[in-house]
């Protein structure tokens, strides 16, 4: 039985292991980093629509000796406001936070076992503004202050203004690292494959003596770092899956709501698992086009 | 006497179907003859080439050369004296440091890389050291030059086997050179050169390293696939060759090149 042997036997190569190794680490980098750019991403979304389409009213704390008077002064003070906002056409719902929805809240200051009756805490409204509505934020401002006194309006912006810059710069970063990857990656591939065709130089001449074409001895190095790609990219992205989903747990234990929000989606999941695809396609193209250049100059 | 007799037969059939495959037999079975006039085209010119290394003196200089499509040449002459470095650019390895050199009628200075390639794909070369891979089978080396070409598979294995077995090297088809003698690597390097029907054949020394019994086995081969229409040239420096085939010789002395044609009594040679 004739099987046909590659006439560079590249497989055998040691610069082989060390490739299989920097890919497998490259790739490990890019899915975690591309996991964490696309969760970023998603959570910008997410604050976006909530800017667009929520709103916050505070209901500021009666102060008076009689606690209980003060309580339920706030507590009227809230109804009015929640009337108010009921009757305005462009809002959809006004619901006012429960007790123990304000205890959650403030629990990571003060921790458990605080009674929300015995503190001057403001009163929160949440309120859902309808599809597509504009609303003159200033005008809404003024005739709840004349219904409520107590209450004043917010509509987020001002603090999730700092979040999504802070969240865009962690974004820059990220991909800072996702291009720095890449490029130490294709590095490795280029100066392993010069390694290597300085290595099979004897073969190369042959190769070239019979009347093989550059292109020829480049086909041989595209295949075996396509397959050197896909195999250490699948080995680089099984390592990174278990980290994703362990730096996601981590995530959703940190309490406030705000990292919660970082989910991935199918989209993404498909973008993360077809890296061992992208990993290849770069070995190739760098390789290919590492053996042309290397050859014209070598020979 | 009946089974030598068939064996003689068949020994027959295969160089005449090879002859055939290789086309310079016509479908009646004639040899197409070679035609000797002047007007047959040169496979190889030139004019006033020098060949020197980095900034070192030349080692041939002004050499002028028109080899003729189907001739027959011995290259002779000392060590050192550039025979190898004149095979080298025959077949398109080195370039000259001067002069013109044209290959199948291009100016190889003129020439990219690609072209260069589809050229060497006509010339077949048997080296001194054999320059086999040693990795891969007979089968495989001697298939090398059809599968740089793009052969279809089945063509290559078709080929390669006819002609292993035309050598008498079809038992070895899987074996790697270095279980192979002297003789046997000889002769896949030979096949390796003619698996592609080469329109020129380089021997350097191919009888140097083969036992006495087997050069003038390797000589006849030549001189076939040279009545086949392709044309030789073989470096060597054995005098006894020389003198047992009439062919002409191209001498290098004193780093140029002069011819001696077998008839030629004087000792001094022509230049060509």
């Amino acid at each position: 039985m004739i099987n046909r042997k590659q006439e560079l036997p590249l497989k055998d190569d040691s610069s082989s292991l060390f490739l299989q190794v920097m890919i497998t680490i490259a790739v490990f980098l890019f899915a975690v980093t591309l996991a964490g750019v696309l969760s970023i991403n998603s959570m910008l979304l997410n604050w976006n629509q909530s800017i667009l389409g929520s709103l916050t009213v505070q209901i500021m704390p009666v102060n008076s000796i009689d606690k209980d008077k003060a309580r339920e002064e706030t507590l009227e003070h809230q109804n009015k406001a929640v009337r108010f906002l009921e009757s305005r056409p462009e809002i959809e719902k006004a619901v006012p936070l429960k007790d123990e929805q304000l205890e959650k809240l403030i629990r990571p200051w003060l921790g458990d076992g605080t009674n929300i009756g015995d503190l001057p805490v403001p009163r929160l409204i949440d309120v859902k503004v309808k599809k597509g509505e504009n609303i003159n934020f200033a005008e809404l401002a003024e005739k709840l202050a004349n219904a409520s006194p107590q209450a004043s309006l917010d509509n987020h912006k001002l603090w999730l203004n700092k979040l999504i810059r802070f969240a865009d710069g962690l974004k820059m970063l990220a991909m800072s690292i996702l291009l720095l990857v890449v490029t130490i990656a294709s590095g490795a591939i280029f100066y392993s494959t010069q390694t290597s065709l300085g290595l099979h130089k004897y073969i190369i001449e042959i190769l070239h003596m019979m009347g093989a074409k550059d292109t020829y001895v480049a086909q041989q190095y595209a295949k075996r770092t396509a397959y050197l790609g896909l195999t250490s990219g699948a080995a680089g992205l099984a390592l990174a899956v278990p980290a994703i989903f362990a730096i996601s747990r981590l995530a959703e234990q940190i309490e406030g709501g705000i990292i919660s929000e970082a989910t991935l989606s199918w989209g993404s999941w498909v973008l993360i698992l077809s890296l061992p695809l992208f990993s290849s396609l770069i070995a190739t193209v760098t390789a290919y086009y590492t053996v042309k250049r290397t050859l014209e100059k070598m020979m | 006497m009946h089974k030598k007799h068939l064996i003689k037969e068949k020994k027959y059939f295969i160089k005449y179907y090879i002859c055939y495959k290789l086309k310079v037999l016509n479908r009646k079975g004639v040899f197409i003859l070679l035609n000797k006039d002047s007007s047959i085209p040169a496979i190889i010119e030139m004019q006033n080439v020098g060949i020197r290394y980095g900034q070192g003196p030349e080692i041939l200089s002004d050499i002028k050369l028109s080899l003729k499509k189907g001739s027959f040449h011995f290259l002779t002459g000392k060590s050192g004296a550039g025979k190898t470095s004149l095979l080298s650019m025959m077949y398109l390895a080195q370039k000259p440091s001067r002069g013109i050199v044209n290959v199948f009628g291009k100016n190889v200075n003129f020439t990219n890389r690609d072209s260069l390639s589809l050229l060497r794909r006509k010339i077949g070369v048997v080296f001194q050291d054999f320059r086999l891979l040693d990795h891969l089978s007979a089968f495989d080396n001697v298939a090398l030059p059809l599968r740089v070409c793009g052969m279809d598979e089945r063509e290559v294995r078709k080929r390669v086997k006819e002609l292993l077995q035309w050598v008498e090297l079809d038992r070895h088809m899987l074996d790697t050179p270095a279980t192979l003698s002297g003789g046997e690597k000889q002769r896949i390097a030979i096949a390796r050169a003619v698996i592609n029907r080469p329109e020129l054949l380089l021997a350097d020394e191919p009888t140097g390293n083969v036992d006495n019994d087997i050069a003038p086995k390797l000589m006849k081969l030549f001189v076939e696939l040279n009545k086949l229409g392709t044309t030789v040239v073989i470096a060597t420096h054995s005098e006894k060759l020389i003198n047992d085939f009439n062919y002409p010789r191209l001498h290098l002395q004193n780093r140029g090149l002069r011819i001696f044609y077998p008839n030629d009594v004087s000792g001094l040679g022509g230049n060509i």
